[in-house]
C-alpha cells in the first residue's frame, strides 16, 4: 500500500474508514464461519439464533460499505491504487456477504439435523476438515486485504485447489453412505448441502484474494491459468 | 525510459528525441523522448512548472517570440526537424495549430476571426472562404449558435463560445496537429464538457496534444498520457493503463493526490 | 476596545483629510469654470465668428484667431500622430527591451515633461530665425513637437496592456509580425490610442508659449502658412493684457471657447475610453 498521505486528509480518512468497515465485516463473517463449524462439530443448535442475528449485521455493513464506495467515487474520483481499492472493495463485500449467507445456510442445516435427531458426525468426517481449511482461507484472505499482501493472497488461491479436491472426496463418501443405506438419503443430502456451502465459503475467500492481488498490484488474475498466478512480479505499492 | 517500446502499432505524427529546452541558462526540459501518435489525443499532466506547457510551446516554436529561449535535440514533424534554424515557422504553424488557456478572440467579427488565419496560408474566393468559415465553426460545434451573427464582434460571445471560436480558428487552417494549452481552465463545467466532447470529435481528423491541470480531464479525453515532473518525462503510456496501474511510483503519487 | 476606538478615529481623520484635499481642488476648479462662464457667456455673439480681430474701439470678432488655431492644431496633429504612433509601436512591439528602445523611452519622457516655452524657443532657433519670419507652419511644428511625446507614451502604454496571449494566438495561426501588430495588437489598443490623441489635442489647444515664438499672431485674415498666423491663445494673451474694455471682452469670449473645446475633448476621450472598457 502507498504509505504516503494524500494532500487531502479528508480523503485519507474516507479510505481508512472504508478499510475499517471492510475488516469489520470480514471479522463478522470469519466469526460466523467459526461459529457454524463449532455448531456442526457439536451438533448443538444453541448458537444458531446468534448466527442469524449476526448475518443481519453483515448485510447492514455491506450496504454501508457500498455507500462509502459510491461516496468516494462521486466526491474524490479515485485513481490508480485508490481506484483499485474502491473498485476491489465493492466486489469483496459481495463475496463476504455471500460467504455470510453460506454460513447462515449451514446454521439452518445444523438446526434441521438436530430437530430430526440425527448425529451428523456419523457422516463424512472430511466435512470437519474442509471447514477448518475454509475458515483458515477466509482468515488469511482478510489478513491479505488488511496488509494488501499479494503473496499471502496467492497462497490462499492455491489452498482453494486442495479444498476442492477434499470436497470431492466428501461427496464420494456421502454417495457411498446413501447407496449402502437408502434410509439415510435425506440426512446425507442435508450434510451434502452443508459441505457444498463450506466449499463455497472457500471459493469466496479465493475471490477475495484475487481482488487483493488486483488492488495491490493491478493484475487481474481471475480465471487465469495457474502459471500466471504463481508469477509474482512484486508490485511497487 | 524506453519510450518506443511503450506503445506499438501507432504512427507517430510527432517524434521527440533527446529534447532539451532552456530559458536562458535555466534548463526547463531534460532529455525528452516521446512520440505523439496520429489521430490520437495525448495529454500532458504534471505539477505547475514541470515543463508540460513548455514542451507544447516547443512543438510550434512559440518560444521564438522570446529572446533567450532555445531548444536542442530533435522534434520531427512531417519528416523534418522543426528545431532547425531555417525552418519556416509560418509554414510550421499552418501545420501545428494552438489554442490557449484564456479565450483570445481577436478584436474583429466572428467571421474575420476565422478568416484571419486562413488568409495567411491560402488564397480563397469569397465563396470558398464562406464555406471554410462555416466548416470550421461546424467542426467546433459553434455554427448553430453564431450563424446569424457572423458580423458581430467575437468578443461579444460567452467564455465557452469564445474558446470554441478559438478552436474553430485553429481548425480553419486545416492543421495536422492541434495543441491545446489548458483549454478549459478558464471555463465553467458545462463549457468544459462541451470542449471535451469536441476534442473527442476532432481527433478523427487531427492529432491532438493537450496540457491540463485537471487529471480527470486527461483521463476523460486522452488516449495517451504523459506525466512530467521537474522538466523530465516520468511516464508515458496508454491512458487506460496509466490511471489504473501507473508503472512509476511518482506518477502514482501524483495522480492519487499524495504529497511526494 | 482601545485599539478598536483608535482604528475608528484614524479612519475618521484620514477620511476627513482626504475630503478636505478634494474640496480644496474642486473649489478652485469650480471657481475658474464659474468665472469663465460668467464672463464668457456675456461676451459671446455671432460677430465672433464673422469678424476678424478689430482695432480698439471697433466692432470685431475672433474669426481669424479661431481659424488659425484650428488650422495649426489640425496640421500639428497630422504631422505628429503618424510619427508618434509608429514610435509607440516600435517601443512596445520591437524595442521593448533593446538599448535603442530604452534610450528612446527615456528621451521621450524628458520631452513629455519639457516646458512648452522651451519647445517654442527651440523651433524659433532652428526654423523661425533661419527663415527670418514668424509663420503658421512653424507654429504647427512647435505644437506637433508637444503632441509627439504624449501620443508615443499613450500608444506604447496601450499596446503593452494588450495581453501577450492575444499576440501569441495570432502568431500561432502563422501570422507574420507586422500583420499581428496591425490586425490584432493595434486594433485591440485602438480606443486607448485614440484617447491619447484626443488628450494631446486638448493639451495643445490652449498652448500659448510655443506659439509666441513661432506663429506669433496676425491682426488680419490670413490662410498663408508661411505668414504669421492668428490664434486664440496668443490673441487672448494680447487682448487680456490690453487696457481696452472691448478687447478684454473678446479675450473672455476666447477663453470661453477654448475652455469649452478642451472640456468637450476631455469628455469625448472619456466616452471613447469607456466604450473600450465596456467591450472587455
Amino acid at each position: 500500500m502507498n504509505e504516503i498521505l494524500h494532500v487531502s486528509s479528508q480523503f485519507d480518512e474516507d479510505l481508512s474508514r472504508l478499510r475499517t468497515h471492510v475488516l469489520q465485516m470480514g471479522g463478522l463473517v470469519e466469526n460466523q464461519v467459526s461459529a457454524v463449524i463449532d455448531a456442526y462439530a457439536s451438533g448443538d443448535p444453541a448458537g444458531v439464533g446468534q448466527i442469524l442475528e449476526t448475518d443481519r449485521k453483515i448485510n447492514a455493513l455491506e450496504k454501508t460499505i457500498d455507500d462509502d464506495c459510491a461516496q468516494i467515487i462521486a466526491r474524490r474520483q479515485p485513481t490508480a491504487s485508490d481506484l483499485r481499492l474502491v473498485f476491489g472493495v465493492t466486489k469483496i463485500v459481495t463475496d463476504l456477504e455471500r460467504a455470510g449467507d453460506e454460513a447462515k445456510k449451514i446454521a439452518k442445516g445444523v438446526r434441521r439435523l438436530h430437530a430430526e435427531g440425527v448425529d451428523q458426525r456419523r457422516f463424512a468426517v472430511g466435512v470437519r476438515h474442509i471447514a477448518e481449511a475454509a475458515l483458515s482461507m477466509t482468515r488469511q484472505a482478510l489478513d491479505a486485504f488488511a496488509r494488501l499482501d499479494a503473496p499471502l493472497a496467492l497462497s490462499v488461491i492455491r489452498a482453494d485447489d486442495a479444498v476442492d479436491i477434499e470436497f470431492k472426496a466428501v461427496l464420494r463418501q456421502l454417495i457411498t453412505h446413501m447407496m449402502e443405506d437408502p434410509r439415510t438419503i435425506t440426512q446425507a443430502l442435508e450434510v451434502m448441502t452443508i459441505a457444498r456451502a463450506i466449499e463455497r465459503i472457500g471459493d469466496h475467500a479465493k475471490n477475495v484474494s484475487e481482488l487483493v492481488v488486483y488492488i495491490a498490484e493491478g493484475r487481474d488474475i481471475r480465471h487465469a491459468k495457474s502459471p500466471m498466478i504463481n508469477e509474482h512480479n512484486g508490485g511497487e505499492q | 525510459m524506453p519510450v518506443e517500446s511503450a506503445v506499438q502499432n501507432q504512427t507517430p505524427e510527432i517524434s521527440i528525441r533527446n529534447l532539451n529546452f532552456y530559458y536562458g541558462k535555466a534548463i526547463a526540459l531534460k532529455n525528452i523522448n516521446l512520440d505523439i501518435y496520429k489521430g490520437k489525443v495525448t495529454a500532458f499532466i504534471g505539477p505547475s512548472g514541470c515543463g508540460k506547457s513548455t514542451l507544447l510551446r516547443t512543438i510550434n516554436r512559440m518560444y521564438d517570440l522570446y529572446p533567450g529561449q532555445y531548444a536542442e535535440g530533435e522534434l520531427i514533424v512531417a519528416g523534418k526537424n522543426i528545431l532547425d534554424k531555417n525552418v519556416d515557422t509560418i509554414d510550421l504553424r499552418a501545420k501545428v495549430g494552438m489554442v490557449f488557456q484564456k479565450p483570445t478572440p481577436f478584436p474583429m467579427s466572428i467571421y474575420e476571426n476565422i478568416a484571419f488565419g486562413v488568409r495567411m496560408h491560402e488564397k480563397l474566393t469569397r465563396n470558398e472562404m464562406d464555406d471554410r468559415v462555416e466548416w470550421a465553426l461546424t467542426k467546433a460545434a459553434l455554427w448553430n449558435e453564431v450563424k446569424d451573427k457572423l458580423n458581430k464582434p467575437g468578443t461579444g460571445l460567452s467564455g465557452g463560445q469564445q474558446q470554441r471560436l478559438c478552436i474553430a480558428r485553429g481548425v480553419a487552417v486545416k492543421p495536422q496537429v492541434l495543441l491545446l494549452d489548458e483549454p478549459t481552465s478558464a471555463l465553467d463545467p458545462i463549457s468544459t464538457m462541451r470542449i471535451e466532447d469536441l476534442i473527442h470529435e476532432l481527433k478523427r481528423e487531427f492529432t491532438i496534444a493537450i496540457v491540463t491541470h485537471n487529471m480527470q480531464q486527461a483521463a476523460r479525453v486522452s488516449d495517451y498520457t504523459a506525466y512530467m515532473y521537474l522538466g523530465e518525462l516520468i511516464e508515458f503510456g496508454k491512458t487506460d493503463e496509466l490511471f489504473i496501474k501507473p508503472q512509476d511510483k511518482r506518477t502514482e503519487d501524483y495522480i492519487t493526490g499524495r504529497v511526494g | 476596545m482601545n485599539l478598536k476606538l483608535r482604528r475608528k478615529l484614524t479612519n475618521v481623520v484620514a477620511l476627513g483629510l482626504s475630503l478636505a484635499a478634494m474640496a480644496f481642488g474642486l473649489f478652485w476648479l469650480i471657481w475658474i469654470l464659474w468665472m469663465v462662464f460668467e464672463q464668457g457667456i456675456g461676451a459671446l455673439s455671432f460677430d465672433l465668428l464673422v469678424h476678424d480681430t478689430p482695432a480698439p474701439g471697433n466692432v470685431g470678432g475672433l474669426r481669424n484667431a479661431i481659424f488659425g488655431s484650428v488650422i495649426m492644431v489640425g496640421l500639428a496633429m497630422l504631422i505628429a500622430t503618424p510619427v508618434a504612433i509608429l514610435a509607440g509601436i516600435y517601443l512596445a512591439e520591437y524595442g521593448r527591451r533593446t538599448l535603442l528602445g530604452r534610450v528612446t523611452r527615456f528621451v521621450n519622457d524628458i520631452l513629455l515633461s519639457a516646458p512648452s516655452i522651451v519647445i517654442g524657443l527651440f523651433v524659433y532657433a532652428i526654423y523661425v530665425s533661419q527663415v527670418g519670419k514668424f509663420s503658421g507652419l512653424s507654429g504647427a511644428v512647435a505644437l506637433a513637437l508637444l503632441v509627439i511625446p504624449v501620443v508615443v507614451r499613450t500608444t506604447e502604454d496601450m499596446l503593452v496592456l494588450v495581453p501577450n496571449t492575444l499576440r501569441e494566438a495570432a502568431f500561432a495561426l502563422g501570422a507574420p509580425k507586422w500583420k499581428v501588430i496591425i490586425m490584432v495588437t493595434l486594433r485591440s489598443a485602438k480606443t486607448g490610442v485614440i484617447t491619447g490623441i484626443l488628450l494631446a489635442l486638448a493639451r495643445i489647444s490652449g498652448e500659448t508659449a510655443p506659439l509666441l515664438f513661432t506663429a506669433l499672431s496676425n491682426q488680419f485674415w490670413s490662410t498663408d502658412l508661411s505668414e504669421p498666423m492668428a490664434n486664440l491663445p496668443v490673441t487672448i494673451f494680447k487682448y487680456a493684457m490690453s487696457p481696452f474694455a472691448d478687447w478684454q471682452q473678446l479675450a473672455w469670449a476666447g477663453v470661453f471657447i477654448i475652455t469649452m473645446g478642451v472640456l468637450f475633448l476631455n469628455i469625448l476621450a472619456r466616452v471613447v475610453f469607456r466604450q473600450q472598457s465596456a467591450n472587455h
